[in-house]
């Protein structure tokens, strides 16, 4: 029988750093601030590793409480930093590509319009998309009601389709 | 279900890598914490220590100063017992001069 490792903080830190960082680097669209997020939250995390059991329980603790925690500093450092999406919703450009640019100019629409809705759908987007979280799961992550979070995610998809139809319609 | 445009979304919302650095940086400020936790700690102790020992230097003054202070009463009291005890032996000498006039 297969014992698996046992958990320590730097295998929690080296399969765990990818998705923190996303979180806030998708939410705060800068990489240096996104990395001074998930480090606090790393340190967080160390100070109170003990407390977390061991097992698959623990594991699925230990994600929960890091999506948890990231999502929440991200926020506050947006509110800290007042941190103003760095293209508006009307402003980003228009890319004028095809063929295999395509996607890649729409990815980066589509960032950039995520980065500009308010901070709550925003942060609900980025959990739904980059975590792939359930409605529920989101709403026990950023501790609202589930009608809430399927509220933000039916109107910042509309938002965000009516944008990019507008916007790329023509290189569709 | 989720339609082209949310697939798109997911492709928009992949995670991504921090740089290769971040790994040791974090290491680096775990260490930082626990030195930092450790001689908090150990401040906190000296303080604790110093404030004890002052508080003990401070009960052994004060019992001191109580100490003494009882001795001088019992010494003001002994001299006031005296200097009545005195006065009264005059006293009577004068009551009984008076008397035997």
């Amino acid at each position: 029988m297969d014992h698996p490792e046992p958990r320590t903080f730097v295998s929690v830190l080296r399969a765990q750093q990818s998705m923190v960082f996303s979180i806030a680097y998708h939410f705060l669209r800068d990489r240096s601030a996104a990395e001074e997020v998930a480090q606090d939250v790393f340190l967080q995390l160390h100070r109170r590793f003990e407390d977390f059991e061991g097992g698959s329980d623990g594991d699925r603790h230990i994600s929960f409480w890091l999506r948890r925690v990231a999502s929440h500093r991200s926020i506050d450092y947006a509110r800290k930093q007042r941190l103003q999406p760095s293209v508006g919703l009307d402003d980003a450009p228009v890319p004028a590509v095809d063929g295999r640019q395509q996607d890649y100019f729409l990815n980066r629409r589509l960032q950039s319009l995520i980065g500009s809705l308010p901070e709550k759908p925003r942060m609900v987007m980025v959990l739904r998309y980059q975590e792939d979280l359930m409605p529920e799961e989101i709403a026990a992550v950023l501790e609202m009601p589930v009608r809430t979070v399927k509220s933000h995610l039916q109107r910042s998809l509309a938002m965000l389709r009516e944008k990019i139809d507008r916007s790329m319609g023509d290189v569709r | 279900m989720m339609d082209d445009f949310e697939r798109q979304l997911q492709q928009a919302l992949q995670k991504k890598e921090p740089s290769p650095f971040f790994e040791a940086r974090v290491l680096g400020a775990v260490k930082r914490q626990g030195r930092e936790r450790r001689a908090s700690a150990r401040m906190w102790w000296a303080s604790a220590v110093a404030a004890a020992l002052l508080l003990m230097t401070g009960s052994a003054w004060e019992y001191e100063r109580g100490v003494r202070e009882q001795a001088a009463g019992r010494q003001a009291k002994a001299r006031l017992e005296l200097a009545l005890k005195i006065t009264s032996v005059k006293l009577q000498k004068i009551s009984r001069k008076v008397e035997g006039i």
